[in-house]
């Protein structure tokens, strides 16, 4: 025991009880048999749960972070999928280019698509293509946003019910065949058809079904000027192109050829071309009569404002003093022709009309002494007489060289005229018309004048193509859609030396088809023969024939077909031609100018006929004159208001025949008196919910007899009731309000000088002026400064950088709401200053952009450093950081700053562009700004980053050459350049440095990086 | 005129109230029930402080969208507001640090109400720099703290000086004003029965014993603390003018702006003062301690700095004319002429025009005239930023640019929200501390400092 107590002693210093302590023995057992019997019995590794200790910390884990994830708030749920096969040609994260062709109207423009991850986010101009080089109108650009409209018809629709496509063309093959064998007609109405290949198509069907009828219309047409071209040359003669940029004087009768009346991106190019300073300081000189201010009519030198129904008159005074008074003729004018114009006299005239004589008489000698270099160029709304008048004028004046054969226009199937469009609409009232095929045209809106709303419920089947759902496809029993055109093949022959190709960049996003193979599976008789490329081989085969036979390469067709589809278009070879030669007819004596009031129609700038209606991006551009949006209007003349006793915004009734329509007024300074111009392509009733009820629709007035909307005569007009709020980039204050009269060129925000006065004395601008200085250091920028000069003598004030900007740099659209409250977004606008008195004003217009100054006035008041200032001169903006104090834009004196008032993805109609396929339009290289936050130009820097991660990867040195930016890219008249201001050698250096060149609020010290080029008006010296 | 002997220092309490009185008088509110009106007063600012939270939530879940700010101008209420409010503080400071370091025994009465004024006035204030902002959850990028990502604030931008001004101001207020109430805490303290309130005025008396000790050593705190809050007077609303005067735009960048707003916030704060206290003498029958005499007082500090305010307004024009810079002369044209001009008359009339009147006595000393007049005041106060902000922002260098600024409802219930803030702070501050200070009172009492007279 002692032993055991000693040892007890030594061993358990630590006891737990008394047993213990005394060692009891059962504790001892227990002790030494810590596992006891029974206790691992069961241990059996196999029979045990699976789970191992490994495995029940990596479910541990793997729950932990479940539970995390899930409770944390990451927005962004999209699913990203690797290529398993990348698709040949596509590198993420890097664009690919595809030429193709897209059409407006008569008019097809070669484009270049630029794609990202097999979608289209860009359309610009393809450059390679010799009419429109590299330039689109925003039209064609914003045309990319119906691609992804959230409101398109994607699937075929059987009296208003989505049905399929087996379906809808079995029951439509059938209706064919038995209009065939009942021997009822078949009509095809559709648009100014520009593909030969759907023009082909379009005849094969008429062969399969020889009762059909093709019917082709345009809203706004040239029916005009053809019928006149054709009564002075011959039927077939080609109606030319005009080469602008040869002629020294432009007389412009009434046709925005800047604007929106046809071909304006190549007119744009050509007349700013010889209104480039850089190049020479011989000028054109642009006179234009008109009654409505129009884009052309703010860019002239002398404006003469003239009622449209006394254009005739004008030219014939014209002519009379040219030809007869001053006895100046190429040939001797015949007698019927002269003794029309002997009843004209220019003195007569111009009193008569209270011109300017001193004016007239200027262009008569211009005209005289520019024989051979000078054009005449009626309006589409001049009557064919007028065109008449005008060619004789030109042939009289030898300017036939200025037109342009080559180039001259090609029409693949002729406008149908008024008569045949009354008679479709006859024998759809008589029910003879069994099925009336809508190819994407939209007659019940366009054609209300002519009563097409009734006479297509006497119709038997009514089959409408469409994109998005109009008022024809609402009141079809098949409404089929039809693939976007970057979905689509396609062709194009509108110049007489180019034909385009245009070809799919994005497989159909939904279950629509091509129009065409749509018509060729009818042809087949069944359904099971369409396949995805029906239209496809089609096209190709219709190729060669129609062009690859003809020029038969050495290559050999295939190559040749594939070369061409890359180029996105063919140049044709001139065929050898004499110039037509003009006939003397004689003049129907239009009647007298009257004193009725004359409504003038004209298209929307930027929606056109309503086919655009749909287009949140468009319906944003604000008006190139009056910079309203979101609406049409009447515009009218102050004088003209204040006899009706209208202000802005007041509605007016305007009525004609049994039809009246309320309309709000713009007082628009320069508009004849006695006129009203209001603009189609509003007021649509069946739309998406961007282009639905916006505006007001003006069709109903058109003139039913007529295939020339453009003109109605004898409307009454009176004050209607109430107003209604028409939204505005800029104020409207009376211009002749001494208050603020002129404060543009008080404060040399826009700088200008005669022709005359810079070719006397080049530094004319800045003499006098004082030189400042800085009180400090100037920051010092040694690598490539980036820059930007914008010459106002080659700006027209179109507004395409604004929508090539916008879709560039995910700008969103806005709303009419936010617009009005002055919110819109947009970062490059065209401001417009009027001066002068309201019945004569001269107009001033300055794109207007972040100007990146040296001394950016923003940075230094931005309390978080969100905007600053970068190595390479550019101010930028970290989006993260900024708060949204705005501070920044109260500083910034150019207010190009915008702010997101609300997460403009959203807030626009109920978040209508704020989904999956809408945001695919977004440029994946810029930011998509969200609430709060302040934005503004970037000077692109997307772009310019690209370029340096290229020249880096390259090896080489940036230039300032290796970067376009967006709005660089698409001004149609070059006006815009951009670079490196630290090279001497570039061209914006040469602008910058040019005796022209000024900035705007110089003295303010803030050192822009935009120089603006003071306009030059080519006025004569004695008006100075 | 009477016969007044102008060798004695005419008491500013009336009567000779004997001190325990005062004690009485003073510390009734607290240690009776609120009733029936304040209840009702209660509600009514109180209503007015939820439409602005709800208004202010709307705001935060829509954005700032749902004001009527635009493009040109980017600043609309919520600027005028924060800088109306942070004006109507001034009064305070000045009544409390300047007229107590000129030994202006008038301000005893009216100095812990008018403080307590600039402690709200601040809060309300400040509530505006935050949420006017497009992200006021980032607001905390105004402050420099170190982070990361190595980024600071930018030193160069007012609105970066206006956080440490305002700030501080408020601090030092909050500390001036604390240090002012310890000695009433102690009374307090001494005159409770209820338990409760024992163990918080013990709290915040700190052990105050009236000792000669502590009464030394407080009259020197509070002298450094009013010494350390009077540049604060003139410094807040300089940096505050700074927001405007350090930009580039006409009618904003004007070297006057600095004393011209220092002269208009104490002009405002002392009409907020005047009418705020008018109410709070009747009420609480102050009519002795808040004399009419220093209703005048008052009246004439507004009255001058009315003057202040019209010269400088003269002064702008004269200015834009002298300098010859258009954009500077259009912008004030602008203002009296342009499509603003209607706020530009009402601020003129009221700022200069009406307190003219104070140049008559019997008006000075007339309560029911002399409160329209400061409620006028204010008017024409709250006007002046609007005018500085608004109409200079709408058309600024640019025409093109130029719009019309139009409020919507939303920023119509923000500004009354912050009413409602304001006085539902002051009708609480009524009820749970002495609104007039105890121990500055009983000093300046006739009697209560030894003299020879009485011997």
């Amino acid at each position: 025991m002692s032993d055991s107590k000693i040892n007890k002693t030594k061993s358990s210093d630590y006891w737990k009880s008394l047993k213990e302590y005394y060692d009891d023995p059962e504790i001892l057992k227990a002790k030494a048999n810590e596992f006891q019997d029974g206790v691992t019995d069961d241990f059996d590794p196999s029979s045990m749960s699976g789970l191992s200790r490994r495995k029940f910390l990596a479910l541990m884990t793997a729950s932990a972070a479940l539970t995390a994830t899930a409770c944390s708030d990451y927005r962004d749920k999209g699913e990203i999928i690797p290529y398993t096969n990348r698709p040949e040609g596509l590198l993420p994260g890097k664009p690919g280019y595809y030429a193709s062709t897209i059409n407006d109207g008569n008019e097809s423009y070669g484009v270049l698509v630029k794609t990202r991850e097999g979608r289209p986010i860009k359309v610009d101009g393809n450059p390679d293509h010799p009419i429109n080089k590299g330039k689109i109108n925003a039209k064609i650009h914003a045309s990319l946003l119906d691609l992804y409209d959230p409101e398109r018809i994607t699937d075929p629709m059987k009296a208003g019910r989505k049905s399929d496509w087996a379906t809808v063309n079995t029951e439509i093959i059938s209706k064919l065949e038995a209009a065939k064998t009942n021997g009822k007609e078949i009509a095809i109405l559709t648009n100014s058809i520009n593909s030969p290949s759907s023009f082909a198509v379009l005849q094969k069907f008429i062969e399969k079904y020889p009762t059909t009828k093709l019917y082709s219309y345009e809203l706004h047409n040239n029916a005009n000027r053809l019928n006149g071209w054709k009564r002075a040359y011959s039927a077939d003669s080609i109606l030319p192109a005009i080469k602008w940029n040869e002629a020294k004087i432009i007389l412009n009768m009434d046709s925005d050829f800047l604007g929106r009346e046809g071909n304006t991106i190549e007119n744009s190019l050509l007349f700013a071309d010889s209104r480039d300073i850089m190049k020479s300081d011989d000028f054109n000189r642009l006179y234009s009569v008109e009654a409505g201010m129009s884009l052309t009519g703010m860019n002239s030198d002398y404006r003469i404002r003239l009622s449209a129904e006394s254009y005739y008159e004008f030219v014939l005074s014209l002519l009379n003093e040219i030809v007869v008074k001053r006895n100046v003729s190429a040939f001797p004018v015949n007698s019927q022709l002269l003794s029309e114009i002997q009843k004209h006299s220019l003195t007569n005239f111009i009193s008569k009309n209270n011109l300017n004589e001193g004016r007239i008489y200027n262009l008569v000698s211009d005209l005289l002494r520019n024989r051979g270099k000078s054009i005449v160029y009626a309006g589409d709304s001049c009557n064919s007489d007028t065109h008449y008048a005008v060619i004789l004028l030109n042939e009289v004046l030898e300017n036939t060289n200025i037109y342009d054969f080559e180039n001259g226009f090609n029409s693949v199937y002729a406008l149908s005229d008024a008569s045949e469009l009354d008679e479709l609409v006859s024998n759809l009232n008589s029910g003879n018309v069994t099925a009336l095929i809508n190819f994407d045209s939209n007659p019940v809106f366009n054609l209300t004048s002519k009563g097409f709303g009734s006479a297509i419920e006497n119709a038997g089947t009514v089959i409408t193509f469409a994109l998005t759902p109009n008022e024809t496809s609402d009141v079809s029993e098949y409404v089929l859609p039809i693939n976007h055109a970057l979905e689509s093949w396609g062709d194009a022959h509108t110049r007489v030396g180019v034909y385009s190709l245009q070809q799919p960049v994005i497989n159909p996003i939904f279950n629509t088809r091509e129009k065409e193979a749509e018509i060729l599976t009818w042809i087949s008789g069944n359904e099971n023969k369409y396949s995805q490329d029906i239209f496809h081989s089609f096209l190709k085969a219709n190729f060669n024939t129609y062009i690859g036979e003809k020029i038969n390469p050495v290559a050999g067709q295939d190559r040749f077909w594939y070369a061409s589809l890359h180029d996105g278009f063919v140049k044709l070879k001139p065929t050898e031609s004499q110039p037509p030669v003009f006939q003397q007819t004689k003049l129907k004596a239009t009647g007298k100018p009257s004193d009725n009031v004359l409504l003038q129609i004209q298209p929307s700038y930027f929606v056109g006929d309503g086919r655009y209606s749909n287009n949140g991006w468009l319906q944003e551009l604000p008006h190139p004159v009056a910079k309203v949006a979101w609406d049409n209007f009447a515009a009218i003349s102050p004088k003209y208001a204040e006899n009706l006793g209208v202000e802005n915004n007041d509605l007016i009734d305007i009525s004609y025949g049994d039809i009246s329509i309320s309309i709000p007024v713009i007082i628009q300074p320069g508009t004849a008196d006695n006129t009203i111009i209001v603009e189609t392509g509003y007021g649509r009733k069946v739309c998406g919910d961007v282009g639905l009820e916006v505006g007001f629709d003006v069709n109903p007035l058109i003139d039913s007899s007529s295939i020339n909307p453009y003109l109605v005569s004898g409307v009454s007009v009176s004050k209607g009731n109430g107003s209604y709020e028409l939204v505005s980039v800029q104020e409207h204050h009376a211009i002749d309000d001494e208050f603020v009269k002129d404060i543009h060129k008080k404060r040399n925000i826009i700088q200008e000088g005669t022709l005359e006065e810079y070719k006397n004395h080049p530094h004319f601008l800045h003499e006098g002026k004082h030189e400042i200085f800085s009180i400090t250091d100037e920051h010092e920028y040694n690598d490539v400064k980036w820059g930007m000069s914008i010459d106002l003598n080659k700006c027209t004030g179109c507004g395409i950088c604004t929508a090539s900007c916008s879709i560039e740099n995910n700008v969103p659209v806005v709303g009419k709401d936010q617009v009005g409250v002055g919110r819109e977004m947009s970062w490059i606008r065209i401001d417009r200053y009027y001066s002068g008195t309201p019945e004569e004003p001269e107009v001033s217009q300055q794109p207007m952009l972040c100007q990146h100054c040296d001394n950016a006035p923003c940075e230094n008041v931005c309390p978080v450093n969100a905007t600053n200032h970068s190595p390479d001169g550019l101010n930028q903006m970290a989006y993260n950081r900024c708060v949204g104090t705005r501070y920044c834009a109260n500083n910034c004196p150019y207010k190009v700053r915008r702010f997101n008032f609300y997460n403009f993805r959203d807030h626009f109609e109920d978040s209508y562009y704020d989904n999956e396929l809408t945001s695919l339009v977004n440029n994946p290289e810029v930011t998509v700004r969200s609430r709060g936050v302040m934005e503004k130009c970037t000077f692109c820097v997307q772009r310019i980053m690209d370029s340096r991660e290229t020249a880096i990867r390259e090896g080489r040195q940036l230039k300032g050459s290796d970067v376009t930016t967006a709005c660089q890219q698409a001004c149609p008249t070059n006006a815009i350049v951009f670079g490196d201001t630290n090279d001497a050698e570039s061209e914006v250096s040469k602008y910058r440095n040019h005796e022209l060149g000024y900035h705007v609020l110089e003295e303010l010290n803030v050192k822009p990086n935009v120089t603006y080029l003071a306009k030059l008006r080519n006025t004569h010296s004695e008006d100075v | 005129m009477s016969a007044i002997d102008y060798t004695q220092e005419l008491s500013v309490v009336e009567g000779k109230p004997p001190l325990r009185e005062i004690d009485e008088l003073i510390i009734q509110p607290l240690d009776t029930k609120p009733d029936k009106n304040f209840f009702i007063a209660l509600s009514i600012t109180g209503s007015m402080l939820l439409l602005g939270a709800l208004m202010l939530a709307w705001s935060f879940y829509k954005g700032t969208g749902v004001w009527g700010n635009n493009n040109p101008v980017a600043w609309g209420f919520p600027i005028v507001n924060f800088v109306f409010w942070v004006g109507i503080g001034h009064a305070g400071t000045l009544i409390s640090a300047i007229l107590f370091l000129f030994r202006q025994k008038w301000r005893t009465g009216i100095a812990r109400f008018a403080e307590g004024m600039t402690i709200f006035a601040v809060m309300t204030a400040g509530v505006f720099p935050i949420i006017h902002t497009g992200r006021p959850w980032l607001a905390g990028y105004l402050l420099p703290y170190p982070n990361q990502h190595d980024l600071w604030v930018n030193f160069h931008s007012p609105l970066v000086w206006d956080v440490f001004a305002v700030s501080t101001y408020f601090t030092v207020s909050f500390v001036f004003w604390y240090v002012g109430l310890i000695p009433d805490f102690g009374t307090l303290r001494d005159r409770t029965a209820s338990k409760i309130k024992k163990v918080i005025y013990s709290v915040f008396s700190l052990g105050w014993r009236h000792s000669n000790r502590h009464w030394q050593h407080y009259e020197m705190v509070y002298l450094v603390l009013a010494g350390f809050a009077t540049p604060l007077v003139l410094s807040v609303h300089t940096i505050v003018s700074f927001d405007f005067a350090v930009s580039i735009l006409p009618g904003w960048h004007t070297t006057i702006f600095p004393p011209y707003f220092v002269a208009g916030a104490v002009f405002s704060g002392f009409a907020m003062v005047q009418n705020v206290l008018i109410i709070i003498r009747k009420i609480f029958h102050f009519e002795h301690i808040i004399t009419l005499d220093t209703l005048e007082r008052m009246n004439k500090i507004i009255l001058l700095t009315g003057m202040m305010v019209g010269y400088a307004y003269a002064m702008e024009f004269f200015i834009a004319w002298y300098s010859g810079v258009q954009p500077e002369q259009f912008a004030f044209l602008n203002r009296a002429f342009g499509p603003y001009m209607w706020a530009y008359w009402i601020m003129v009339s009221c700022n200069v025009i009406f307190p003219q009147f104070f140049w008559i006595k019997k008006i000075r000393r007339k309560i029911s005239v002399m409160f329209i007049i400061a409620v006028l005041v204010n008017v024409g106060m709250w006007f002046e930023r609007f005018v500085i902000t608004v109409t200079s922002l709408s058309r600024d260098y640019l025409p093109s640019s130029w719009a019309y600024y139009k409020p919507t409802l939303v920023d119509g219930g923000i500004l009354i929200g912050s009413f409602g803030l304001f006085f539902t702070l002051l009708i609480l501050f009524t009820k749970s501390l002495p609104v007039i200070s105890i121990s500055e009172v009983k000093a300046v009492v006739d009697g209560a400092q030894p003299s020879h007279g009485e011997h």
